[in-house]
């Protein structure tokens, strides 16, 4: 699967700092996004550290040892799947430690949505409120779920989604990196189609643009660095009230493929 | 209160207790247990209570950690137990008040509204149960589990019931499709189904498939006992309890 991707990280509209990191290793096929929190307490200093720990564990030759007897992870996982779980794994706790060893880290904390492509399966491991989306042809479906005290809210049916968008608690977290030594990570494999396109975001965009005009602009815009600067535009344009972050990756099938999946893609236009 | 004891060739090194913090153990001197041995990584393993239940967890070392004879990467201690690190071994002495609270012991600020912020471990634990207790007067609590399904009636493809039980399923040639599709010319994507938090969404791939005899345009919610029709295979959607 080739790649081509994008990403773009602006402060917003209205705060002076930016607590958003993001990394993308295309060689490795690794996205990453974490949205820093703690102000003071150095929020960037906390995404930073997620995605710089998780790049290097995934980046380390080593191979993971041991086997795991409490987790009830299920055996099915790729071995690529469940260290990305080990890298997010590794990073809260060394984050948790240093915020606890500095007390002028104390309270530091940060999202993290990574994603992972090996062939063409692509493995998620998630923690917060930051997203992954898969648009496909067309569709856009959010691949991760909020740990928000109200998307908890909404899925156990206590509040409309309504309801959630106008609560003012939607900057309470149920999860994030650094807040204890250990944490529950949401991880998932979703099989990757030729044409796909990824977006990982901050909730700077989400809170500032509807999913119609996320699915809408990556349509548009073909090219995941013109795609990535459009929605960073119109979360601006919508109020920018927080830091904004995107990745965008498009995937393509491997063009030594040639002529055949070049026709086929055109007939498939066709009909 | 519980405790541990290094052990080496059966002679105590060290004793500590474990209390709201992780116990480490690793050959840095740092560690709450140092383990002075080439065999030991520096930050090899740690010790502390989830739940009520003492974890002992392995932090990737290149050795290993076991209790009693397996190596673990994380595992539940009980009374009694040996965690053994190289050569030498800890002995767990879990007789004493297991629980003791868990608690980071971070003093949480008064919510500024725009400032992104945790809840602690007691904080969620309070609204889960609040949600819960909530949630069981609520429909959702019916006790009884759905599952979407889809049943296929004729057509070529490799099942006959599939449950859809992940966000993205597709319906196509693909070898990794949910729903795979036999035979020549059939698209490796021809349709997917997606699921959200309020239903699940029929969409198109690299064909239009048909709901009721309708074709589709863009995305549209199942029911219950929805017709499809793909590549010329016939299915139902249905929910199974």
């Amino acid at each position: 699967m080739q790649i081509v991707s994008s990403g773009l990280s602006d402060v917003g509209r209205v705060r002076t700092n930016n607590e958003d990191s993001h990394r993308i290793v295309e060689s490795l096929g690794l996205f990453i996004l974490s949205d820093g929190m703690g102000g003071e307490a150095h929020g960037e200093v906390a995404s930073a550290m997620a995605v710089d720990l998780i790049t290097k564990y995934c980046e380390s030759e080593k191979e993971d040892s041991g086997v795991t007897v409490l987790e009830a992870a299920p055996e099915n996982w790729s071995s690529q799947t469940r260290r990305l779980r080990n890298a997010v794994r590794q990073a809260n706790y060394l984050i948790y430690q240093a915020a606890q060893k500095n007390p002028e880290q104390r309270g530091m904390g940060a999202t993290v949505t990574t994603a992972w492509l090996k062939d063409s399966l692509l493995s998620i491991a998630h923690v917060g409120d930051s997203r992954a989306y898969l648009l496909r042809s067309g569709n856009l479906q959010q691949l991760t779920n909020d740990h928000s005290l109200v998307a908890e809210q909404v899925r156990r049916g206590l509040i409309t989604p309504q309801q959630a968008e106008e609560s003012e608690m939607q900057s309470v977290l149920l999860r994030a990196l650094g807040a204890h030594p250990e944490v529950e990570i949401d991880v998932d494999e979703v099989e990757i189609y030729p044409r796909d396109v990824l977006l990982l975001c901050s909730d700077g965009l989400t809170r500032m643009i509807t999913e119609p005009e996320i699915a809408g602009t990556l349509q548009a815009e073909t090219v995941p660095s013109a795609a990535a600067e459009k929605l960073i535009t119109l979360a601006n344009e919508s109020g920018g009230v927080d830091n904004i972050t995107v990745i965008v990756a498009r995937f393509e099938d491997d063009a030594s493929k040639g002529w055949f999946s070049w026709m086929r893609r055109g007939s498939a236009k066709k009909d | 209160m519980a405790k541990l004891s290094l052990m080496f060739e059966n002679k105590l090194v060290k004793e500590v207790p474990i209390g709201n913090r992780p116990v480490t153990i690793g050959r840095s001197p740092d560690n709450d247990l140092p383990v002075d041995n080439l065999a030991v990584s520096n930050y090899h393993a740690r010790v502390y209570y989830e739940a009520g239940r003492l974890v002992v967890e392995d932090l990737d070392s290149l050795n290993g950690t076991f209790v009693n004879d397996l190596r673990v990467e994380r595992a539940t201690l009980h009374d009694g137990d040996s965690i053994w690190i190289g050569k030498h071994h800890i002995k767990v002495d879990a007789t004493a008040d297991a629980a003791i609270p868990w608690d980071t012991g971070r003093k949480t600020a008064a919510p500024k509204i725009n400032e992104t912020m945790v809840l602690d471990t007691k904080a969620r634990r309070d609204m889960l149960q609040q949600a819960a207790a909530m949630g069981e007067r609520s429909q959702f609590a019916a006790g009884r589990v759905k599952v979407a399904t889809l049943v296929i009636l004729s057509g070529r493809v490799d099942g006959k019931e599939y449950p859809l039980t992940n966000k993205l399923t597709v319906i196509g040639k693909s070898p990794m499709a949910t729903v795979r599709l036999k035979g020549w010319f059939k698209p490796k994507m021809a349709a997917q189904i997606n699921q959200r938090d309020d239903g699940y969404y029929l969409g198109t791939g690299d064909k239009v498939p048909s709901v009721n005899g309708n074709p589709i345009s863009g995305t549209v919610r199942l029911n219950d006992g929805d017709l499809i029709e793909i590549c010329g295979v016939r299915m139902n959607f249905i929910f199974r309890e």
